[in-house]
């Protein structure tokens, strides 16, 4: 079965196996079928045949938590995150790899609406003891805070929206003002006119995303508390501006992806940086100019920072804590800000005012998180985890700090105490 | 997912796993787990090879945890009529984990990942006993802080198991100093071909009797299966200093390699990387190499601090004199790991110039080394190949590495013939074989050109004592047949 991934791509391994340590699920397993070397060799065969994928091929591709820990790690530079979409992008189009009950769940994710109802209805059965533990849920939020840019401006921040006459706040248009994304009546998205005229453009956007905006709200708010705090103007997207489509990326789901990459560039117009506080949807927006192939992504993509990186370059500007953790904290890079973006320093650069930082022992390998990988293969990223728990712990740190939330939550699965960088700035800047 | 595979591949898996060997599968999952025992088709399909360019074929693949486990394993194959063929990461370069069967049969290959425990630390006594799929550089940082380390250090050492360093007899750049694997390994517990378990040294240093611990190291599986092993723990050194020296002509840097020995250091190690290979490394690590250097010098230099200060004037002196363009000696820890990472994942950075690579491992004496090289370099003119050259400088261990693509047609038969030229020019000169990845299954061919038909037979006798059905990595090592000296391309059943 012909798979869409390059041919270049596929003959750049030397099998030297040098990546094998840096790969989660051969740190587990000790198998080639889990290894970034035996996962290539598993395509090259399937390529160069055209009989079709059997079912042993699609499962060694699923278990790759998508990690991208060997492309580091790989001195041929083998682009392995491209071969592994493309494959999965072949297995999506021509085999039953992703069956409907998972299409569905991935398409809900584009649907802010609902995904905000069914997370609250999750969180009441959760309540009620109706959600079994094996799900490996966190503890869903009953309620989320309203994203007020304005109300959380900082010393010097000016909220986006208030300086032109008419403009109106993002998310808090008129009474019953909503969270961004369900556009009610009277919400409008920036950017788009409102009555009287355009609101300034802002300095930045934040992009805040399905299941984080549906679960960690509160680090939302604390990103633009932190932003604001370097005297920024900061705007949420429009309509559209609600789902990155990595996940969809990851299934194999290009059609999916490419619709949702369109729909969040569109709702963030204009020149001012794109800003994400989740390390995956970060890396996913740093790459529309691939997925989609023209020059209007590629300029958007260019746009794109993690909120560390804009933060970093803005550092000088921030305020002195006002309080201090007492403990060290462990920094846990998520793999798509070290592996993928390549920016996890500025982590550091930003949190080390306003905490002690501790680094783990273990080359930065991945914690099993992987987006929807933990739900799809728990066992698997339990046994991950363990490795990460056990870094962790050699560290003595009471706190983790780790910037995506698929890893917050997976993490704190374990009963650890994670909180997002920003979480930990907001609260030192707000003092006690 | 079923009805996904074609009827065609369905058949192959049963031509595959069919017969014999569903009831071998079925036995071997009894006695370990059925999820430690694998035949389908395309899994066993990533077990065809190693890190060199040789194919075999596998007909099961196991993954015993414990010793127990592995000499059932033996012994199951083997009352099936099959080989066995160890692996630990299968890194080797040489083909030494590449399966190869006896009579047609496909054998039984025995992975040692999942036993991947440090088993027991004497920090006074400086001795650990280690699993065998233990990775060699696990196991170092595990020591650390006892401020211990596993001396053997090849630069495939993030990945390779310590089972594989013993079979390989493996080197690494610190073996200038520290000798090779053999000198770290004390004592060994090995399963035998027929499945039973000896030990074979022990921890005091000059046991009594023949040394079949020395007569195992280096026997690249075909002995037997390491299945616990007593290593030597190092203490690290108080101060080091690396050194990067840059060069306008091999030439040059190879006599600086002669200079500093004759000047009476013994550098910890001492490295050697021509132009191609440095600047392909670069594009990599981003360490400062210098791109346009003909060749660089790594030197290391270890021991108390005065004496480590002194010899890195040594160098720095001895290299100015012979026409080094430029000596940078690493700043700290960080720019010291940056310029080894560079060094390590030399062999790995070769797809940035073209997607396969065939390495020979000759070692020939130092005084010869800068006629070798250019003459190296002809050969691949010769069979219009493109050569790149990093290396042992210290201890005269070449790696010439012909890149090409296998891809374009007939370029395999002019790698071959490059391959055998080069071996040939450097045996002229007195060197040998192999420094230190294994003869396996790509050298084994030429060992005629070294070693009398006595010498082999000698060896020969030795396996045999060990293993007298052939059973345990057959085909690997040892020529093949009685005529020793006639070249003979790779045994039926495994190809390049
Ligand atoms: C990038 C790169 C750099 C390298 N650099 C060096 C270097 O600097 N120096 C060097 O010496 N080598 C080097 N090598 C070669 C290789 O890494 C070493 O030979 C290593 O020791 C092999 O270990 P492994 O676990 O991968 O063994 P494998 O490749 O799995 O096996 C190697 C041989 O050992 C046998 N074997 C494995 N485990 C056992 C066991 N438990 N009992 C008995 N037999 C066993 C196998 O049958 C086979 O014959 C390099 C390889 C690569 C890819
Ligand atoms: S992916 Fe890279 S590091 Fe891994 S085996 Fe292939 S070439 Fe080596
Ligand atoms: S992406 Fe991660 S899990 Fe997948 S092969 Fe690479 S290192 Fe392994």
């Amino acid at each position: 079965m012909r798979l869409a991934v390059a041919d270049e791509d596929l003959s750049a391994c030397v099998s030297c196996g040098l990546c094998l340590p840096h790969c989660p699920t051969y740190r587990v397993t000790g198998e080639e079928s889990a290894s970034p070397r035996g996962r290539i060799a598993a395509m090259r065969a399937t390529h160069a045949t055209d009989a079709p994928a059997g079912p042993e091929f699609a499962e060694f591709m699923d278990l790759c938590v998508q990690c991208r820990g060997c492309e580091v790690a790989c001195p041929s530079s083998v682009p392995f995150g491209r071969l592994m979409e493309g494959a999965r992008a072949t297995l999506a189009r021509e085999t039953a790899y992703q069956p409907r009950r998972r299409r569905m769940g991935y398409a809900v994710l584009g649907h802010h609406r609902l995904l905000l109802l069914a997370s609250s209805a999750a969180a009441v059965l959760q309540r009620l003891h109706l959600v079994p533990a094996r799900l490996g849920l966190p503890r869903l939020p009953l309620r989320r805070p309203r994203l007020r840019p304005g109300d959380t401006a900082g010393p010097g921040g000016r909220p986006i929206g208030t300086a032109g006459p008419g403009g109106r706040p993002i998310g808090t248009a008129g009474p019953g003002g909503r969270p961004i994304g369900t556009a009610g009546p009277g919400g409008r998205p920036i950017g788009t006119a409102g009555v009287g005229g355009r609101p300034p453009e802002p300095d930045a956007w934040l992009f805040t995303g399905c299941v984080m905006d549906a679960w960690m709200r509160p680090t939302h708010a604390a990103a633009l508390r932190v932003m604001h705090a370097t005297g920024a103007r900061v705007a949420l997207p429009g309509p559209g501006g609600d789902c990155c489509g990595a996940l969809h990326v990851h299934a194999g789901l290009r059609r999916q992806a490419e619709a949702l990459a369109r729909r969040v560039m569109a709702s963030m117009p204009g020149d001012a940086h794109v800003v994400v506080d989740s390390a995956g949807c970060g890396a996913a927006l740093k790459d529309y100019g691939a997925l989609l192939g023209t020059a209007e992504a590629r300029r958007f993509s260019d746009r794109v920072l993690d909120v560390h990186e804009w933060l970093a370059a803005r550092a000088g500007r921030l305020p002195a804590a006002r309080r201090r953790l007492t403990g060290p904290v462990a920094v846990q890079d998520p793999c798509h800000l070290r592996h993928v973006q390549q920016a996890h320093q500025h982590v550091r650069t930003v949190l080390a005012p306003y905490a002690d930082l501790v680094e783990l022992g273990d080359d930065g390998l991945c914690c099993g998180a992987g987006g929807a990988y933990a739900g799809i293969h728990p066992a698997m990223a339990q046994e991950i985890r363990a490795r990460k728990v056990a870094a962790i712990a050699a560290t003595g740190a009471p706190v983790v700090a780790s910037a995506n939330p698929g890893c917050i939550v997976h993490l704190a699965g374990a009963g650890l105490d994670v909180r997002h960088p920003v979480d930990i700035i907001a609260w030192s800047l707000d003092g006690g | 997912m079923a009805g996904v595979a074609s009827g065609e591949a369905a058949c192959n898996s049963a031509r595959q796993t069919g017969g014999v060997t569903d009831a071998l599968a079925a036995e071997l999952s009894a006695a370990m787990a059925p999820d430690r025992v694998r035949s389908g088709p395309l899994e066993l399909t990533l077990y065809r090879r190693d890190a060199s360019l040789l194919e075999g074929q596998p007909g099961v693949v196991c993954f015993p945890s414990t010793t127990d486990e592995v000499q059932a394993a033996v012994t199951i194959a083997r009352r099936h009529g099959r080989a066995v063929v160890p692996r630990g990461s299968g890194t080797g370069l040489a083909g030494g984990a590449v399966p190869v069967g006896v009579d047609g049969a496909e054998p039984v290959v025995i992975v040692t990942t999942k036993m991947d425990r440090v088993l027991e630390i004497d920090a006074d006594a400086r001795v650990a006993w280690v699993q065998p799929g233990v990775l060699n550089l696990d196991l170092s940082r595990q020591v650390a802080h006892l401020g211990l380390h596993f001396a053997p250090d090849p630069s495939s050492q993030q990945s390779c198991s310590v089972g594989g360093n013993v079979a390989n007899n493996s080197g690494g750049p610190h073996c200038l100093a520290y000798g090779v694997t053999s000198a770290h390994v004390l004592a060994l517990e090995v399963v035998l071909p027929d499945g039973s378990l000896a030990l074979l040294g022990d921890l005091d240093p000059e046991p009594p009797g023949y040394d079949l611990r020395g007569a195992f190291v280096g026997s690249e599986g075909t002995m037997g299966i390491a299945v616990r092993i007593a290593v030597r723990l190092s203490p690290d050194p108080p101060a080091v200093r690396t050194v990067l020296v840059d060069f306008a002509s091999i030439e040059t840097a190879a006599s600086t390699v002669t200079g500093i020995i004759a000047a009476g250091l013994v550098p910890a190690a001492l490295e050697m990387m021509d132009a191609r290979i440095t600047s392909a490394v670069e594009d990599y690590v981003h360490a400062g190499f210098p791109r346009d250097a003909a060749a660089v010098l790594l030197v290391e230099l270890d021991g108390l601090p005065a004496g480590v200060e002194a010899a890195t004037q040594i160098v720095a002196d001895v290299a100015a004199a012979n026409g080094a363009r430029g000596v940078r000696v690493a700043a700290d820890e960080a720019e010291r790991a940056l310029l080894w990472k560079g060094r390590k994942s030399a062999f790995g950075a070769i797809a940035r110039i073209a997607p396969d690579y065939y390495l020979h491992d000759t070692v020939v004496p130092r005084t010869r080394l800068v006629e070798v090289l250019s003459e190296v370099y002809e050969i691949a003119a010769r069979h219009r190949l493109l050569v790149v050259n990093v290396f042992h400088a210290g201890d005269g261990n070449l790696h010439p590495l012909l890149v090409f693509d296998r891809r374009e047609p007939g370029v395999m038969a002019r790698v071959l013939a490059a391959g055998t030229d080069m071996i040939a020019a450097c045996v002229a000169v007195g060197g040998v074989l192999s420094g230190e990845h294994g003869i396996g299954l790509e050298k084994r061919d030429h060992m005629g050109l070294i070693f009398s038909d006595d010498d082999l037979d000698a060896q020969r006798r030795l396996r045999l004592a060990f293993d007298p059905e052939q059973a345990c990595n057959p085909h690997k090592v040892l020529p093949s047949g009685s005529g020793c000296g006639d070249l003979q391309s790779v045994p039926a059943g495994a190809w390049i």
